[in-house]
């Protein structure tokens, strides 16, 4: 039983390195594991460019205030493959952000886990883009 | 004599039904001047490993009922929305599956690797030499880290220069080429990164050998259906330039062969003996794909690589003020 506890630990622990590909660039190299960081906020604007599209939303503080932040996601040309435009994702729509901090300080973080505030995934997965049946 | 008839007759009639689309397909996949129709929008997207996974040994394909169940392991394995947070992983891979698109599927085939030569599906050992050259390698990326110095520290992929050396592999997301023919010349369009391919297949030699480009030097011809595509010239002068550990003498050669409608049977073989003992080669199919290529604009949009190198000197202040 231990032994079989062991080895499902170890399969686990295989499964998490077994790396599922890596984006344009190291995320790890912009920003900060040790910084994780929740936004809610406004969408501003979207730059729908490759090799990453930025969300820009307005979060407001506390206080009354609100600050700027930018949201890195990853190449637009999958979403559009998925029927995902720039009609889809609009300023003024909110959305939470689940993601870590950019390690040069900057408002800036990964849209690691992008939801609406009901918990749906933003960008609604289907399968895979160029999925096409028996390849 | 009567049964003889109609037994031939059906016989016929069943050849006919067998061969006929065969026949009128390998006729329509010619251009307007008679060379074979390689033209289309294609991807090379595949879950199949390019080297045969250790569970899988000696064991160079699946059964039906096995694929389907590796798949679905796959899938899970890469499901981008399935966290380990504060994990290296997690920031790592990025962002949300909406995002990917690695594909959902191994080769038609169902084999458990992409290299078919040797036959036990794995990359032939590296020379001593080249054990150096990877081994100092490894160490220079590792002395890097996640601290860039200037963007020469960065790989050419990140810089957008290219997306990594030929022959390409199937990756994360947009494995889309297409392929535009005019006599004499056959073009691949990569959407990533934006790269075309001009091909001629006149016969000319290659460039010579001060010559180096970050795609090599590529000279085709055809041999019966298949198009043969020959690429030296390649260069070493940046990070990842090269194909894993290949030096920039390796000689890739290419075959395309357009076997129905829907898959051109891809196959590549790398030689270079600075670095693997002998050739290895590659079977993999593209398939059509429905729809557009998207422009791949990488460099205008690169914000990540500022973002990096002002992190990397971030981190630096950080350090001399502790």
């Amino acid at each position: 039983m231990r032994l079989m506890l062991v080895s499902s630990i170890a399969l686990f622990a295989l499964c998490l390195t077994a790396a599922p590909g890596s984006a344009h660039h190291s995320f790890a190299g912009e920003f900060d594991v040790d910084k994780p960081i929740k936004l809610q906020g406004t969408i501003t604007r979207v730059e729908w460019i490759n090799p990453h599209a930025w969300i820009h939303m307005d979060v407001k503080k506390p206080d009354g205030t609100v600050e700027s932040w930018a949201i890195e996601g990853g190449t637009p040309n999958t979403l559009f493959r998925r029927g995902i435009t720039r009609d889809s994702v609009k300023a003024g729509m909110v959305i939470n952000v689940d993601g870590y901090l950019a390690r040069d300080g900057s408002k800036k973080a990964n849209g690691r886990d992008i939801t609406l505030p009901d918990g749906r995934k933003l960008f609604l997965s289907g399968g895979g883009a160029n999925e096409q049946p028996g390849r | 004599m009567h049964h003889h008839c109609i037994r031939l007759i059906g016989l016929a009639a069943a050849a006919f039904v067998l061969c006929a689309p065969a026949a009128l397909d390998a006729q329509s996949f010619k251009t307007s001047w008679g060379d074979p129709d390689l033209q289309g929008t294609w991807t090379n997207q595949t879950l199949t490993p390019l080297e045969r996974p250790a569970e899988f040994a000696g064991k160079p394909v699946l059964t039906a009922e096995e694929a389907r169940a590796y798949e679905a392991r796959l899938r899970q394995q890469n499901n981008a929305d399935i966290r380990t947070p504060g994990t290296r992983r997690d920031v790592t891979v990025a962002y949300n599956d909406a995002w990917w698109d690695r594909g959902e599927r191994i080769v038609a085939d169902r084999r458990t690797s992409l290299i078919v030569d040797p036959a036990d599906g794995k990359i032939p050992a590296l020379t001593p030499a080249a054990q150096k050259r990877a081994e100092a390698a490894r160490a220079a990326n590792a002395a890097i880290g996640d601290n860039p110095a200037a963007p020469e520290d960065l790989d050419v992929y990140s810089r957008c220069i290219i997306r990594s050396a030929l022959p390409r592999l199937s990756t994360g997301y947009n494995n889309n080429y297409e392929i535009v023919q005019a006599p004499g010349y056959v073009a691949i369009l990569q959407e990533q990164i934006h790269d075309t391919r001009i091909i001629p297949l006149d016969g000319r030699p290659h460039l010579a050998g001060t010559v180096r480009q970050w795609l090599g030097d590529s000279r085709g011809r055809w041999d019966g259906d298949t198009l043969v595509v020959e690429t030296t010239n390649f260069t070493d002068e940046a990070r990842g330039s090269t194909f894993r550990d290949a030096t920039r003498n390796m000689v890739l050669v290419e075959r395309f062969r357009r076997v129905d409608a829907e898959t051109i049977d891809y196959q590549f073989t790398v030689t270079d003996p600075e670095t693997w003992t002998r050739p290895w080669t590659v079977k993999m199919p593209w398939n059509k794909v429905d729809g557009l290529m998207y422009e791949y604009a990488c460099h205008e949009g690169n914000y990540g690589l500022a973002n990096t190198l002002r992190s990397a000197r971030a981190a630096e202040k950080a350090a001399q003020q502790k």
